[in-house]
């Protein structure tokens, strides 16, 4: 029988800056004959030995077999990533769980509404939605962050306006910046759309999706067009050790991409499904 | 599957235990403190083969233990070196002897667990190596309802041998190839059950039954759609004010299975171990993730977790329920907290 709890090596390749305590790291596996492919959307269980183990989603795909994570310096194991350098061996599981409806999203316009490092798996999606762009009607992006800094993947955004529209806001703006100040859901104003021929998705804090949810719902949204990423703790990622259950669902192997209308009958209630 | 019965005598089995102790580690229940545990045994002597009901503990931890190791690693230069724990684990062989109904059925629920999506190779490791002699219970104990459970008195599936003690005595029930080939491979030690000592088993079970059915609760499987509609119900907050949080329901349940993982150091940085810890649904840390968020702060949240995991969640997960009714909780519970009084309370609930 495999061994599931083993982690594969993997190195670091490359670590970018990416605002604040937020770092994006480039990582490979070590074996050659182990191929990486995963979903936008999916995440991976990240060991840094001597430290331990935590989730992270994916945060885009790079070339030659490797992939990318966005990461906020916030615990043990994001600390003791956060020490380590370009070359390094870190151990990787996964991909687990299910991640964006691709299908669903398929000649069907898409608004997409990310808060803070809730961006992370979908630029995922972003990057998979401009390689295939015919595939996909508009496409939209709501970003917040929390000040200007706080902006995650800056010098990508520009080539992404090239392919969608993208509306940004912050919670604090800097005698620099020139764009809205407010909530993400602000944006949601500024933009016309179809409830009805549109898939929202989106990621971020808890209490960001809870008043996104509602907004949506208020726009005329059905519960089938509106899809969100929890963010619970997926300690083993194989629906083993129960502490990412949401009334019994284990968000690690049906989620974390959740479509609303499962989240609504969930018999536990949950903040993101904004009742 | 096997079904055929043979009959022992108490001095035979003894013997059998031996021959087997031989080949397999040996677990079976104990005495310590008045109160009967499984323990891994030396000799077959030491085991207490007559106690009424269960014991204290359940036969859990020989599946999926308190704490273990999953794999240590040793960090060189640049590079990690895993050594890990499954092979040691694959060499093992175990008789646990004794076990009750309630806690042969919770091996079919942490195997349907531990299969589903991935496969955890250490607890499915530890169940096809491990032999199953089970024994019925003698008595009830106070706190036992495994009939309403649907678990007992008499296990449907997952041991290889099920005695019933007859006198001085026993009936064999086999229930399993390996059990087949144990019986043929001492065919000294059995002899053949009649048709009269196969019927006294169903005495036993009835007689238990009767006690069970005074109980005056329903099928814990019939709560399901009761339990959907009143999760925002009051009651839940009552027990909310008596629970204290403390988790022995979860370590004396025979079905929770819930654990954390962490990994620990030598001083030196060089050497590492991932282990597995069992966790509890009751504590506050249990949801908590990196940023500080708790997503069940309330304590009838957590109540209510545990609960409806048992009775409802475990249902839409496994396709049974994972209480075996075997009362264990009620007996640790420090607040007196009875599932058999919520289990009333749920079903006054479904006339409102």
């Amino acid at each position: 029988m495999k061994n599931v709890y083993i982690p594969q090596k993997a190195v670091i390749e490359n670590i970018r800056e990416e605002a604040p305590d937020t770092r994006t790291f480039r990582i490979k596996l070590v074996s050659k004959t182990s191929k990486f492919h995963f979903l936008p959307g999916q995440f991976i269980e990240l060991t840094v030995f001597g430290y331990g183990e935590a989730p992270f989603s994916i945060s885009g795909k790079a070339v030659n077999n490797s992939f990318e994570i966005t990461v906020r310096e916030i615990g043990t194991v994001t600390r003791a990533l956060f020490r380590k350098n370009i070359g390094d061996i870190i151990g990787i599981r996964g991909p687990f769980g299910r991640g964006w409806p691709l299908e669903t999203l398929t000649g069907k316009n898409v608004l997409i509404i990310a808060g803070g490092l809730g961006l992370a798996p979908l630029r995922a999606l972003i990057q998979h939605i401009i390689e295939n762009r015919s595939s996909f009607g508009e496409v939209i992006l709501l970003y917040g962050a929390r000040t200007p800094q706080h902006i995650l993947y800056k010098n990508e955004i520009p080539e992404w306006q090239d392919h969608i529209e993208v509306h940004l806001t912050v919670d604090k703006g800097d005698s620099t910046w020139r764009g809205k100040v407010g909530v993400v859901t602000v944006l949601l104003d500024d933009v016309r759309i179809d409830p009805q021929d549109t898939i929202a998705l989106q990621c971020g804090p808890p209490i960001m999706m809870h008043f996104v949810s509602k907004k949506l719902k208020q726009l005329g949204f059905p519960d089938e067009n509106i899809y969100l990423s929890l963010e619970r703790l997926m300690k083993c990622g194989m629906g083993f050790c129960g502490k990412c259950t949401i009334s019994g669902t284990y968000v690690c192997l049906r989620g974390p991409v959740f479509c609303y209308s499962e989240i609504r009958g969930f018999i536990e209630k949950i903040p993101e499904a904004g009742v | 599957m096997v079904r055929n019965f043979y009959k022992i005598s108490e001095e035979n089995l003894y013997i059998l235990l031996d021959r087997l102790g031989k080949e397999y580690k040996i677990v079976g229940p104990v005495k310590r403190d008045d109160a009967i545990f499984f323990e891994y045994v030396n000799d077959a002597s030491e085991l207490v083969l007559r106690y009424n009901g269960r014991s204290l503990l359940p036969i859990k931890k020989f599946f999926l233990p308190p704490r273990e190791i999953l794999f240590e690693y040793e960090i060189i230069d640049n590079d990690v070196v895993i050594r890990d724990k499954l092979e040691e684990l694959q060499k093992s062989r175990t008789v646990i002897f004794g076990a009750r109904a309630c806690d042969i059925t919770s091996l079919e629920i942490l195997k349907k667990t531990f299969s589903k999506d991935f496969e955890d190779p250490y607890v499915l490791t530890r169940t096809r190596t491990t032999i199953i002699i089970g024994v019925m219970c003698e008595d009830v104990s106070p706190t036992c309802f495994c009939y309403q459970a649907g678990s007992g008195p008499v296990p449907k599936e997952s041991f290889d041998i099920f005695l019933y003690r007859l006198g001085d005595h026993y009936l064999v029930q086999v229930g399993s190839e390996k059990g087949e080939e144990i019986v043929s491979s001492n065919a000294d030690l059995f002899s053949k059950a009649s048709p009269e000592d196969i019927s006294k088993k169903d005495i036993m079970a009835e007689k238990l039954i009767e006690k069970m059915k005074k109980l005056d609760i329903p099928e814990l499987q019939s709560l399901y759609s009761t339990l959907t509609s009143i999760y925002e119900a009051t009651l839940w907050d009552e027990y909310a004010k008596k629970c204290l949080s403390c988790g022995k329901c979860n370590f004396a349940c025979p079905t929770c299975y819930c654990f954390d993982i962490h990994d620990e150091v030598d001083l030196g940085l060089r050497y590492g171990a991932r282990i597995r810890e069992w966790d509890s649904c009751h504590f506050l840390s249990f949801t908590r993730v990196a940023s500080g968020e708790v997503f069940r702060k309330d304590r009838s949240s957590r109540i209510k977790q545990r609960i409806y995991h048992k009775l409802v969640y475990s249902v839409n997960d496994i396709g049974i329920t994972s209480c075996v009714g075997c009362g264990r909780c009620i007996e640790v519970c420090p607040a007196s907290i009875d599932l058999r009084e919520i289990i009333k309370r749920v079903m006054e609930e479904r006339g409102i």
